[in-house]
């Protein structure tokens, strides 16, 4: 018969179990976002770099590093950061494969294109 | 119209021009009154057209006209206080303030699509002369390092703002047939 000690340290060990089954789905999870982490600077009016190519499910990060604020648009508003003020930043985790084409809406010049894989 | 074009053209043309005949290239505090002051002449332009323009691309325009050109202005007040200058007032600046209130006092007697086609047609010589000078005079003379930079920064806002104007003035051609 399985005395309540028993039971316990059963108990105890499968919730460390669980528990730690958890925690490497996160970290599975957080290698491959971080891993995958890209940097488009907003500066001068321009973003650099200009075309960046991703894997599915990376994030990308836009920092506004100019004096105005900007916005990160695609075409077909399949994102759309909304203003950006300086010095500030937007991060998006491309999930669908494409080839994104987009601007700011407030400074028509600026254009990029972004393409997930 | 004419007579606002007429306006228009000399007010901004007095930039270059002005630049243009001086004997000597400007200092630092000159090129800070003349930036701080075609900053200003915008901004009050883009006020009068966020509240009196009727197409609503151009009152967009305008407002981003007061956000972009307020940013340079705080930048460069931020600087010139960190640098000791005082802006020194000069014939170009002058002639940039009043230019301004001549075109901002002959826009206040137009509306609807004339006050738009006006205002947008005035953008697009003011931000054209505005290049033409810092390229030609304002960046090549500035002396500090930081001053330069802070052009060279804003330098492409003026790019965008202009192809921006020329867009809106094409629209606005082909609405009003």
């Amino acid at each position: 018969m399985v005395n309540r000690r028993q039971l316990l340290r059963q108990l105890v060990l499968t919730v460390a179990a669980l528990g730690l089954k958890a925690g490497e789905a996160r970290a599975k999870s957080g290698r491959s976002d971080s891993a995958k982490a890209h940097k488009v600077t907003i500066e001068n009016l321009r973003y650099e770099p200009s075309s960046l190519t991703v894997e599915r499910n990376s994030r990308v990060v836009w920092t506004n590093e100019d004096l105005f604020p900007h916005t990160v648009t695609d075409t077909h508003q399949a994102f759309d950061s909304k203003e950006i003020a300086s010095h500030g930043s937007w991060s998006y985790i491309a999930r669908t494969p494409g080839t994104y084409s987009y601007g700011c809406t407030l400074h028509p010049t600026m254009k990029a294109t972004l393409i997930v894989r | 119209m004419k007579s606002l074009q007429t306006v228009c053209a000399v007010a901004v043309g007095v930039l270059v021009a002005t630049l243009g005949a001086a004997a000597t290239p400007p200092n630092d505090a000159q090129i800070a009154a003349i930036v701080v002051t075609a900053n200003q002449v915008d901004i009050n332009a883009g006020k009068l057209a966020e509240s009196k323009a009727s197409a609503p691309d151009v009152k967009a325009f305008a407002h981003r006209m007061v956000v972009d050109h307020g940013s340079v202005n705080k930048s460069a007040k931020a600087l010139v206080t960190k640098l000791h200058v005082t802006p020194e007032s000069n014939a170009t600046s002058e002639s940039l303030k009043s230019g301004g209130e001549q075109n901002v006092a002959k826009l206040k007697e137009l509306s609807g699509a004339a006050f738009d086609r006006a205002y947008i047609d005035h953008e697009v010589t003011y931000h054209q002369a505005v290049l033409d000078a810092m390229d030609s005079t304002l960046i090549p003379s500035a002396q500090n390092a930081e001053l330069k930079a802070l052009l060279v920064k804003v330098r492409p806002a003026f790019v965008d703002h202009l192809q921006h104007a020329k867009d809106l003035q094409g629209s606005l051609a082909k609405a009003g047939g």
